[in-house]
């Protein structure tokens, strides 16, 4: 049997690719949670707010520049607004608690909140339409065999997500900034009596995990076209699970978390059927907090005092 | 006849050792002090006696039975119970329900009793209010007992800590820098209520403390530790006069003269 | 102010305070009298509410413990009663003990592994087992599909068939009054006091001996069998249930109702139900509003945390509070 080798192939080109943009947005959640312990419940917004703002900005600058071009700004554009919503939810919601040294759960119900604010505002400014992105770029295929297609999106995409996080690992790894957010993961108040200005690295996260969220719905447009108010929401909770099982807090594993996840959605939806796709992700979820707690590279934390 | 054993601690944090190859012994009945400049790995030592840290290597035992490895709730039920050096009170509870929170370990009743409220949740629920009322009496504040934790002065939600610790009837009380914040006072006041609660009530107590002061006056047994390791021990008196001790204080004192 | 606490004063004198219940509770008694059918099943949306949110403050309000899918607990107490009355053709009150161990079963699947690790992640196991459930419904023949199941019969209660509005708000006041009892039970003894030192400082809450993970796991499991034994109730009530009764704006409705309501005080938890039960049905129609009132709410949510973690009405003990046995 050829072709059911060619449709776990295609499946598995498939489920990378959505896999990664999992990853990016699970690398998000990961990093914000590594530094300030919150499970922010409101990232899947981000990616939905980002998804908006590259379909609007690709509706204006593409009469100038279609195609490539005109992608690439508008997720740029996409990007940095993002990123500066991000900024916002911690500048105006979650620092007075991390002040005050609030009880997590408080922080955990803010989150709450900031994700009905953003969910609901687009909802009545896009009045509840699905609008669909048409980016006229038309995919042709690079390698066929049977019903095994591999495309020059497919292949642009993917790259591009692994050039990111291969970036996003060194600039963690290597540059002050990064080494401030291991730091401030570790110990908060050390690093404030050391210098370190922890709401700017803060915001930084934010801003970063934010701008990685809506380079991801600008891919994701391309590829599934559908945008919409609600798209963040069951997004958001996948990405999350993402960086579960990888182990949150830790970078490689949002990764590794994103890339599982994306595959087993795509294989179960072939062979299982699209009515429990959503099923597979939550399944896993609770498979791994039985089973593997930390997640797969997550370490065992030493409780501290 | 020793209550506690500590045998060969040690404590490491990912390369850094904060307590190493510490042994010392704690007898029934005694007022024992565990001393030491600012960072000598006395709070680790106090972690690792109640459950909080997993000791790298080495043993303790509470009445020859190990410890290692249980979880802080297990040992509080064995009898040891502690007070924590900032503090850490339910502060949107009442001072009552505070000290409540003591009785716990030395009480059983669970959900059924909540839900069923038989004749033996509830002789049990006045057993466990008569005696909070009484350690609070015990520590002078029971007139404040409606307070929220929250709302009282930093001396009185000291004194709520001590009175929780003594609603646990324990066979040892850990107390964690009980000095540290309080006035010449209350500093007072508080080495009476420690040599009260041995006396009166029979309980073991164990310190850890930098204040000097009140460690000399206070207890019967001193041991001094620096950058983890016990560099003496003895009556105060013997202590006071060795010369490592004086030099780790001195040194120290410098340290902090020069942090500040 | 003074008001408030001479209030709270008069509320402490126990022959007072019972005065004060009895008078309410028999005004809300004789409200099928003066009330038509229209107005009584609004009042019954309200008290399925009230019953949800006094079962989600266990874990919410006493505990600390953030759940976002409490529709799946209830809509695994209504499924489990509708197929057993449907399906296998049981007597209701047979179906509830059945409802209330499924509904034990699973928290105990939910929780335990959640629990032992980070509290924080049973916010989003809960919202992913709620999705299980409902894809789960939508997608099986047995608990009907999409289009859920009809025409589930309604109990009957010495010989006496329960059919009329009226006939269920009595039922409904006469659960919400034993929730209110178990409530009021749990947060005044050594169980409900353990819950709330955990939600305060769990730390602490170990250092006194309370053995934080199993009664983390006690909290989840009783808030999960009041929404079982809620949700057993609305399956006979409404005699039809569906997959869209139980999605994630209903829980997250239920959370907004104890938060904002009060965060363990129970009168407070109370009122913040009926106020999200009766909210959308009167600013339904009114077109703007009905769009912008969970953006309002989540405004509000944040705000309220930032300036009182401890919710609007939080929970504390009473002045004066002898012995805990009044009820």
């Amino acid at each position: 049997m050829f072709t059911i080798w060619e449709l776990i192939l295609q499946q598995t080109v498939n489920g990378l690719i959505l896999g990664s943009f999992y990853a990016l947005v699970a690398l998000g959640y990961s990093m914000v949670y590594g530094i300030i312990k919150l499970l922010n419940f409101a990232h899947g917004d981000i990616f939905m707010v980002g998804a908006f703002v590259c379909f609007a900005s690709f509706g204006v600058v593409s009469a100038a520049l279609p195609g490539w071009p005109g992608i690439v700004i508008s997720i740029v554009i996409a990007m940095i607004i993002a990123g500066i919503v991000g900024y916002l939810t911690q500048r105006f919601a979650y620092r007075p608690l991390i002040k005050a040294a609030a009880p997590r759960l408080s922080l955990l119900i803010t989150a709450i909140g900031v994700s009905l604010i953003i969910y609901n505002a687009v909802m009545v400014i896009t009045s509840s339409r699905t609008y669909f992105f048409q980016s006229g770029i038309e995919a042709a295929p690079l390698f066929q065999a049977g019903m095994f297609r591999l495309t020059d999106i497919q292949v642009i995409l993917l790259t591009i997500s692994a050039s990111l996080m291969a970036g996003l690992t060194l600039m963690i790894k290597k540059t002050m900034v990064g080494k401030a957010m291991r730091a401030i993961a570790l110990d908060r108040d050390t690093c404030r009596l050391m210098g370190i200005n922890v709401n700017k690295i803060i915001g930084v996260t934010f801003f970063i995990g934010s701008a990685l969220a809506a380079i991801a719905s600008g891919m994701y447009n391309i590829l599934y076209v559908n945008v919409s108010f609600s798209m963040g929401y069951m997004f958001g909770i996948k990405a999350f699970t993402a960086a579960v099982i990888g182990g949150i807090g830790s970078i490689p594993g949002a990764m590794l978390g994103g890339l599982l996840l994306g595959l087993l959605e795509a294989i179960g939806t072939q062979f299982v059927g699209s009515q429990w796709k959503d099923v597979f992700a939550f399944g896993l979820l609770i498979v791994i907090l039985i089973f593997r707690p930390n997640g797969l590279m997550g370490k065992t934390e030493i409780e501290r005092m | 006849m020793s209550l506690m054993q500590v045998t060969d601690l040690t404590m490491r944090f990912s390369g850094i050792v904060a307590v190493e190859n510490l042994s010392f012994d704690v007898q029934e009945g005694s007022i024992t002090s565990l001393i030491g400049p600012n960072g000598a790995g006395k709070t680790s030592v106090f972690n690792c006696m109640t459950g909080f840290y997993k000791p790298t290597s080495g043993d303790i035992r509470f009445r020859d039975e190990s410890l290692i490895g249980l979880k802080p709730y297990k040992i509080t039920h064995k009898g040891i119970i502690r007070t924590f050096q900032n503090v850490r009170l339910f502060k949107n509870m009442t001072v009552l329900e505070n000290v409540m929170s003591g009785a716990h370990s030395v009480s059983k009743q669970s959900v059924m009793g909540a839900l069923l409220r038989h004749p033996a949740a509830r002789r049990e629920e006045k057993d466990i209010l008569e005696y909070a009322t009484y350690a609070l009496e015990y520590v002078g504040i029971a007139d404040k007992k409606n307070e929220l934790a929250k709302n009282l002065s930093y001396g009185d939600q000291r004194r709520t800590e001590w009175a929780r610790a003594l609603t646990a009837k324990p066979r040892l009380l850990l107390l964690d820098e009980p000095a540290a914040g309080l006035n010449r006072e209350e500093k007072n006041q508080l080495s009476m209520l420690i040599r009260d609660i041995r006396d009166d009530l029979g309980i073991t107590v164990f310190l850890i403390e930098h204040d000097m002061d009140l460690v000399m006056h206070v207890s019967e047994h001193v041991i001094v530790v620096n950058f983890g390791t016990k560099i003496a021990q003895g009556t105060p008196q013997e202590v006071q006069s060795d010369s490592k001790v004086i030099e780790a204080y001195l040194g120290s004192q410098e340290d902090e003269d020069a942090a500040l | 102010m003074k008001l408030i606490s001479k209030a709270y004063e008069l509320m402490d004198n126990k022959l007072i305070r019972a005065g004060v219940l009895a008078a309410i509770f028999l005004i809300v008694a004789s409200f099928p009298l003066y009330f038509n059918n229209h107005y009584i099943n609004i009042m019954l949306i309200a008290m399925f509410y009230m019953l949800l949110a006094l079962g989600l403050n266990v874990i919410v309000g006493y505990t600390g413990l953030c759940d976002l899918g409490y529709a799946a607990k209830f809509a695994i107490g209504a499924y489990t009663t509708g197929i057993l009355v449907n399906v296998f053709e049981w007597s209701f009150w047979l179906t509830l003990p059945v409802s209330i161990a499924v509904s034990i079963v699973i928290a105990v699947i939910i929780g335990a592994p959640t629990l032992k690790l980070r509290s924080d992640y049973l916010a989003i196991v809960t919202l992913g087992f709620a999705e299980i459930v409902r894809i789960t419904a939508r997608n099986l023949s047995i608990t009907g599909a999409a289009s859920g199941l009809h025409g589930i019969t309604r109990p009957e209660l010495f010989g006496f068939r329960l059919t009329s509005f009226t006939h269920w708000f009595y039922v409904y006041l006469v659960l919400i009054v034993i929730f209110i009892i178990i409530s009021f039970r749990i947060r005044h003894s050594r169980f409900g006091r353990a819950l709330a030192f955990i939600r305060e400082d769990e730390d602490a809450a170990q250092a006194m001996g309370v053995n934080t993970v199993l009664y983390k796991l006690y909290a989840y499991i009783l808030g999960a069998v009041l929404g079982g034994i809620t949700g057993s109730f609305y399956a006979v009530q409404m005699t039809s249930i569906s997959p869209n009764s139980f999605d994630f704006t209903q829980s997250v409705n239920v959370l907004l109702a104890v938060i904002l309501g009060g965060m363990g005080k129970i009168p407070g938890v109370i009122i913040g139900a009926a106020f999200f039960a009766i909210f959308p049905e009167i600013f339904r129609d009114i077109p703007f509003v009905g769009d912008m009132r969970m953006l309002f709410f989540g405004l509000l949510l944040v705000v309220v945390m930032i300036n009182r973690p401890q919710g609007l009405w939080p929970d504390r003990l009473r002045a004066n509070d002898k012995l805990p046995d009044k009820i």
